[in-house]
Protein backbone atom coordinates (compact mmCIF):
# COMPACT_ATOMS: atom_id res chain seq x y z
CA UNK A 1 0.00 0.00 0.00
CA UNK A 2 2.80 2.40 0.98
CA UNK A 3 4.68 1.49 -2.19
CA UNK A 4 1.62 2.37 -4.27
CA UNK A 5 1.21 5.70 -2.52
CA UNK A 6 4.88 6.49 -3.05
CA UNK A 7 4.64 5.75 -6.76
CA UNK A 8 1.57 8.02 -6.98
CA UNK A 9 3.49 10.80 -5.28
CA UNK A 10 6.49 10.39 -7.57
CA UNK A 11 4.26 10.44 -10.63
CA UNK A 12 2.37 13.55 -9.55
CA UNK A 13 5.58 15.35 -8.65
CA UNK A 14 7.80 14.46 -11.59
CA UNK A 15 5.88 12.96 -14.51
CA UNK A 16 5.22 16.29 -16.26
CA UNK A 17 8.86 17.46 -16.50
CA UNK A 18 9.97 13.92 -17.36
CA UNK A 19 7.37 13.82 -20.13
CA UNK A 20 8.56 17.14 -21.54
CA UNK A 21 12.20 16.06 -21.43
CA UNK A 22 11.51 12.68 -23.03
CA UNK A 23 9.32 14.24 -25.72
CA UNK A 24 12.03 16.79 -26.45
CA UNK A 25 14.53 13.98 -26.99
CA UNK A 26 12.40 11.40 -28.80
CA UNK A 27 9.82 13.68 -30.49
CA UNK A 28 7.58 10.67 -30.54
CA UNK A 29 4.61 10.29 -28.24
CA UNK A 30 4.49 6.46 -28.20
CA UNK A 31 8.20 6.23 -27.35
CA UNK A 32 7.77 8.88 -24.68
CA UNK A 33 4.94 6.95 -23.07
CA UNK A 34 6.90 3.69 -23.14
CA UNK A 35 9.95 5.31 -21.60
CA UNK A 36 7.91 7.10 -18.95
CA UNK A 37 6.21 3.83 -18.02
CA UNK A 38 9.57 2.03 -17.92
CA UNK A 39 10.86 4.60 -15.44
CA UNK A 40 7.92 4.16 -13.06
CA UNK A 41 8.01 0.37 -13.40
CA UNK A 42 11.69 0.51 -12.48
CA UNK A 43 10.92 2.70 -9.48
CA UNK A 44 8.24 0.27 -8.37
CA UNK A 45 10.46 -2.78 -8.87
CA UNK A 46 13.35 -1.17 -6.99
CA UNK A 47 11.70 0.75 -4.15
CA UNK A 48 15.05 1.63 -2.57
CA UNK A 49 16.39 3.23 -5.75
CA UNK A 50 15.73 6.71 -4.39
CA UNK A 51 17.10 6.03 -0.91
CA UNK A 52 19.71 8.63 -0.10
CA UNK A 53 19.07 10.62 -3.28
CA UNK A 54 19.33 14.36 -2.58
CA UNK A 55 17.52 15.61 -5.68
CA UNK A 56 14.76 13.29 -6.89
CA UNK A 57 14.07 15.33 -10.01
CA UNK A 58 17.69 15.30 -11.13
CA UNK A 59 17.94 11.56 -10.47
CA UNK A 60 14.77 10.84 -12.46
CA UNK A 61 15.90 13.02 -15.36
CA UNK A 62 19.12 11.05 -15.42
CA UNK A 63 17.10 7.81 -15.57
CA UNK A 64 15.04 9.27 -18.41
CA UNK A 65 18.14 10.37 -20.30
CA UNK A 66 19.80 6.97 -19.94
CA UNK A 67 16.62 5.18 -20.99
CA UNK A 68 16.39 7.38 -24.10
CA UNK A 69 20.03 6.75 -25.01
CA UNK A 70 19.40 3.00 -24.62
CA UNK A 71 16.38 3.26 -26.90
CA UNK A 72 18.34 5.13 -29.54
CA UNK A 73 21.14 2.54 -29.40
CA UNK A 74 18.65 -0.32 -29.62
CA UNK A 75 17.09 1.22 -32.67
CA UNK A 76 20.41 1.43 -34.50
CA UNK A 77 22.32 4.37 -35.81
CA UNK A 78 21.62 7.91 -34.72
CA UNK A 79 20.88 9.03 -38.25
CA UNK A 80 18.21 6.36 -38.74
CA UNK A 81 16.59 7.31 -35.46
CA UNK A 82 16.73 10.97 -36.35
CA UNK A 83 15.02 10.25 -39.67
CA UNK A 84 12.37 8.24 -37.90
CA UNK A 85 11.80 10.97 -35.34
CA UNK A 86 11.66 13.57 -38.08
CA UNK A 87 9.01 11.56 -39.88
CA UNK A 88 6.78 11.48 -36.79
CA UNK A 89 7.73 14.80 -35.32
CA UNK A 90 5.66 16.03 -32.40
CA UNK A 91 6.22 19.46 -30.98
CA UNK A 92 7.24 19.55 -27.32
CA UNK A 93 5.39 22.85 -26.99
CA UNK A 94 1.79 23.51 -26.06
CA UNK A 95 -0.55 24.42 -28.92
CA UNK A 96 -1.00 28.12 -29.50
CA UNK A 97 -4.07 29.93 -30.87
CA UNK A 98 -2.24 33.08 -31.87
CA UNK A 99 -0.79 32.72 -35.41
CA UNK A 100 2.60 34.39 -34.82
CA UNK A 101 3.12 32.50 -31.62
CA UNK A 102 2.12 29.20 -33.24
CA UNK A 103 4.50 29.82 -36.15
CA UNK A 104 7.36 30.63 -33.82
CA UNK A 105 6.78 27.48 -31.80
CA UNK A 106 6.61 25.36 -34.92
CA UNK A 107 9.88 26.82 -36.16
CA UNK A 108 11.51 26.42 -32.76
CA UNK A 109 10.34 22.80 -32.63
CA UNK A 110 11.80 22.11 -36.07
CA UNK A 111 15.06 23.84 -35.14
CA UNK A 112 15.37 21.75 -31.97
CA UNK A 113 15.01 18.54 -33.97
CA UNK A 114 18.04 19.54 -36.01
CA UNK A 115 20.22 19.74 -32.89
CA UNK A 116 22.19 16.65 -31.90
CA UNK A 117 20.49 14.90 -28.96
CA UNK A 118 23.28 15.79 -26.50
CA UNK A 119 22.92 19.51 -27.30
CA UNK A 120 19.13 19.26 -27.28
CA UNK A 121 19.18 17.67 -23.84
CA UNK A 122 21.34 20.46 -22.41
CA UNK A 123 19.28 23.22 -24.04
CA UNK A 124 16.07 21.69 -22.71
CA UNK A 125 17.38 21.29 -19.17
CA UNK A 126 18.82 24.82 -19.13
CA UNK A 127 15.88 26.66 -20.65
CA UNK A 128 12.82 24.72 -19.58
CA UNK A 129 13.99 23.00 -16.39
CA UNK A 130 16.04 25.97 -15.22
CA UNK A 131 19.00 23.82 -14.15
CA UNK A 132 22.46 25.25 -13.68
CA UNK A 133 25.36 23.92 -15.73
CA UNK A 134 26.62 22.15 -12.62
CA UNK A 135 23.27 20.43 -12.17
CA UNK A 136 23.07 19.56 -15.87
CA UNK A 137 26.58 18.15 -15.69
CA UNK A 138 25.58 15.96 -12.77
CA UNK A 139 22.41 14.75 -14.47
CA UNK A 140 24.03 13.95 -17.80
CA UNK A 141 27.29 12.73 -16.24
CA UNK A 142 29.44 15.24 -18.13
CA UNK A 143 31.67 18.10 -16.98
CA UNK A 144 30.14 21.56 -16.37
CA UNK A 145 32.35 22.96 -19.13
CA UNK A 146 31.01 20.39 -21.57
CA UNK A 147 27.46 21.23 -20.52
CA UNK A 148 28.12 24.95 -21.05
CA UNK A 149 29.74 24.45 -24.43
CA UNK A 150 26.95 22.19 -25.65
CA UNK A 151 24.45 24.81 -24.59
CA UNK A 152 26.34 27.55 -26.43
CA UNK A 153 26.63 25.50 -29.60
CA UNK A 154 22.97 24.54 -29.47
CA UNK A 155 21.78 28.05 -28.73
CA UNK A 156 23.89 29.53 -31.52
CA UNK A 157 22.29 27.13 -33.99
CA UNK A 158 18.82 28.03 -32.76
CA UNK A 159 19.62 31.72 -32.91
CA UNK A 160 20.91 31.48 -36.43
CA UNK A 161 17.94 29.46 -37.56
CA UNK A 162 15.31 31.64 -35.84
CA UNK A 163 16.92 35.08 -36.11
CA UNK A 164 14.85 36.35 -39.07
CA UNK A 165 11.64 35.23 -37.49
CA UNK A 166 12.64 36.51 -34.08
CA UNK A 167 13.62 39.93 -35.47
CA UNK A 168 10.33 40.11 -37.30
CA UNK A 169 8.06 39.37 -34.37
CA UNK A 170 10.14 41.07 -31.67
CA UNK B 1 20.18 35.25 -20.30
CA UNK B 2 19.58 37.54 -23.26
CA UNK B 3 16.25 38.39 -24.89
CA UNK B 4 16.39 35.46 -27.26
CA UNK B 5 16.92 32.97 -24.45
CA UNK B 6 14.14 34.62 -22.44
CA UNK B 7 11.83 34.31 -25.41
CA UNK B 8 12.59 30.61 -25.77
CA UNK B 9 12.19 30.03 -22.07
CA UNK B 10 8.69 31.55 -22.13
CA UNK B 11 7.40 28.99 -24.62
CA UNK B 12 5.05 26.70 -22.66
CA UNK B 13 5.69 22.99 -22.94
CA UNK B 14 3.10 20.43 -23.96
CA UNK B 15 1.06 19.03 -21.09
CA UNK B 16 1.33 15.41 -20.07
CA UNK B 17 -1.82 13.58 -21.26
CA UNK B 18 -4.00 13.05 -18.20
CA UNK B 19 -5.20 9.63 -19.32
CA UNK B 20 -1.66 8.20 -19.15
CA UNK B 21 -1.61 8.37 -15.35
CA UNK B 22 -3.90 5.42 -14.73
CA UNK B 23 -2.20 3.08 -17.21
CA UNK B 24 1.35 3.90 -16.20
CA UNK B 25 0.65 3.63 -12.47
CA UNK B 26 -1.27 0.37 -12.97
CA UNK B 27 1.71 -1.09 -14.86
CA UNK B 28 4.09 0.12 -12.16
CA UNK B 29 2.01 -1.29 -9.31
CA UNK B 30 1.60 -4.62 -11.11
CA UNK B 31 5.30 -5.47 -10.75
CA UNK B 32 6.68 -6.97 -7.57
CA UNK B 33 9.63 -5.33 -5.86
CA UNK B 34 12.89 -7.06 -6.77
CA UNK B 35 13.88 -7.86 -3.16
CA UNK B 36 10.42 -9.29 -2.41
CA UNK B 37 10.58 -11.43 -5.51
CA UNK B 38 13.97 -12.84 -4.57
CA UNK B 39 12.77 -13.62 -1.04
CA UNK B 40 9.72 -15.51 -2.25
CA UNK B 41 11.47 -17.35 -5.08
CA UNK B 42 11.57 -21.14 -4.78
CA UNK B 43 14.93 -22.46 -3.59
CA UNK B 44 16.92 -24.46 -6.09
CA UNK B 45 17.64 -28.20 -5.71
CA UNK B 46 21.28 -27.55 -4.80
CA UNK B 47 20.41 -25.02 -2.12
CA UNK B 48 17.85 -27.44 -0.64
CA UNK B 49 20.45 -30.23 -0.66
CA UNK B 50 23.00 -27.96 0.94
CA UNK B 51 20.52 -26.96 3.61
CA UNK B 52 19.60 -30.58 4.38
CA UNK B 53 23.24 -31.64 4.54
CA UNK B 54 24.10 -28.73 6.77
CA UNK B 55 21.28 -29.63 9.13
CA UNK B 56 22.38 -33.26 9.20
CA UNK B 57 26.09 -32.64 9.66
CA UNK B 58 25.93 -29.54 11.82
CA UNK B 59 26.02 -31.24 15.31
CA UNK B 60 29.53 -32.74 14.79
CA UNK B 61 30.98 -31.37 11.59
CA UNK B 62 34.59 -32.35 12.45
CA UNK B 63 33.64 -35.93 13.17
CA UNK B 64 31.80 -36.19 9.85
CA UNK B 65 34.69 -34.61 8.03
CA UNK B 66 37.15 -37.05 9.67
CA UNK B 67 34.99 -40.00 8.74
CA UNK B 68 34.75 -38.82 5.16
CA UNK B 69 38.54 -38.40 5.05
CA UNK B 70 39.10 -41.94 6.36
CA UNK B 71 36.77 -43.32 3.72
CA UNK B 72 38.57 -41.41 1.02
CA UNK B 73 41.92 -42.81 2.19
CA UNK B 74 40.55 -46.38 2.28
CA UNK B 75 39.02 -46.16 -1.17
CA UNK B 76 42.17 -44.61 -2.59
CA UNK B 77 44.41 -47.31 -1.10
CA UNK B 78 42.09 -50.05 -2.27
CA UNK B 79 42.06 -48.78 -5.80
CA UNK B 80 45.83 -48.29 -5.93
CA UNK B 81 46.48 -51.83 -4.60
CA UNK B 82 44.04 -53.32 -7.05
CA UNK B 83 45.80 -51.60 -9.91
CA UNK B 84 49.34 -52.53 -8.77
CA UNK B 85 48.81 -56.21 -7.76
CA UNK B 86 48.85 -57.90 -11.23
CA UNK B 87 51.88 -55.90 -12.18
CA UNK B 88 53.76 -57.15 -9.11
CA UNK B 89 52.81 -60.74 -9.83
CA UNK B 90 53.82 -60.37 -13.41
CA UNK B 91 57.16 -58.92 -12.36
CA UNK B 92 57.87 -61.71 -9.89
CA UNK B 93 56.96 -64.52 -12.27
CA UNK B 94 60.06 -65.89 -14.06
CA UNK B 95 60.04 -68.00 -17.22
CA UNK B 96 60.10 -71.80 -16.44
CA UNK B 97 63.47 -73.49 -16.71
CA UNK B 98 64.19 -76.37 -19.10
CA UNK B 99 64.35 -78.87 -16.18
CA UNK B 100 60.94 -77.80 -15.00
CA UNK B 101 59.58 -78.08 -18.52
CA UNK B 102 61.04 -81.61 -18.77
CA UNK B 103 59.57 -82.54 -15.38
CA UNK B 104 56.17 -81.19 -16.42
CA UNK B 105 56.35 -83.17 -19.63
CA UNK B 106 57.21 -86.32 -17.68
CA UNK B 107 54.32 -85.80 -15.28
CA UNK B 108 51.91 -85.20 -18.13
CA UNK B 109 53.07 -88.47 -19.73
CA UNK B 110 52.59 -90.43 -16.49
CA UNK B 111 49.16 -88.93 -16.04
CA UNK B 112 48.21 -90.00 -19.54
CA UNK B 113 49.39 -93.56 -18.82
CA UNK B 114 47.45 -93.67 -15.55
CA UNK B 115 44.13 -92.53 -16.97
CA UNK B 116 44.54 -94.24 -20.27
CA UNK B 117 42.93 -97.77 -20.36
CA UNK B 118 45.40 -99.27 -22.94
CA UNK B 119 48.18 -100.64 -20.70
CA UNK B 120 46.11 -101.16 -17.46
CA UNK B 121 45.03 -104.80 -16.79
CA UNK B 122 41.25 -105.15 -16.92
CA UNK B 123 41.02 -107.92 -14.28
CA UNK B 124 42.87 -105.96 -11.67
CA UNK B 125 40.49 -105.40 -8.76
CA UNK B 126 39.72 -101.91 -7.97
CA UNK B 127 40.85 -100.76 -4.61
CA UNK B 128 38.17 -99.62 -2.28
CA UNK B 129 39.35 -98.44 1.12
CA UNK B 130 37.84 -100.33 4.01
CA UNK B 131 37.35 -99.30 7.59
CA UNK B 132 40.26 -100.01 9.88
CA UNK B 133 38.18 -102.49 11.92
CA UNK B 134 37.51 -104.47 8.75
CA UNK B 135 41.23 -104.54 7.93
CA UNK B 136 42.01 -105.86 11.41
CA UNK B 137 39.45 -108.66 10.92
CA UNK B 138 41.08 -109.65 7.63
CA UNK B 139 44.50 -109.86 9.26
CA UNK B 140 43.14 -112.10 12.02
CA UNK B 141 41.73 -114.55 9.58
Amino acid sequence: MRRGTEIDRLYDSHAQPLYAFLLSLTRNEADTRDLLQDIFVKLSREPHLLDGVRDERAFLIRLAHNATIDLIRRRGSRERTKDRFAAEIISPFAPCDEPDGRFFRDELSAALVELPPDQRAVVHLKLWEGLTFEAIAEVLEISPNTAASRYRYGLDKLRERLRPLYEEIK
Amino acid sequence: MDDFEQRLKRQPLRQLPADWREGILAAAKAVEPADHRSRTAHPSFLSTLNHQLSTLLWPHPKAWAGLAAVWIVIVTMNMSMRESAPAVMAKKASPPSSEMMAELKQQRLMYAQLIGGGDQPADRPKFFPMPRSGRVGMMMT
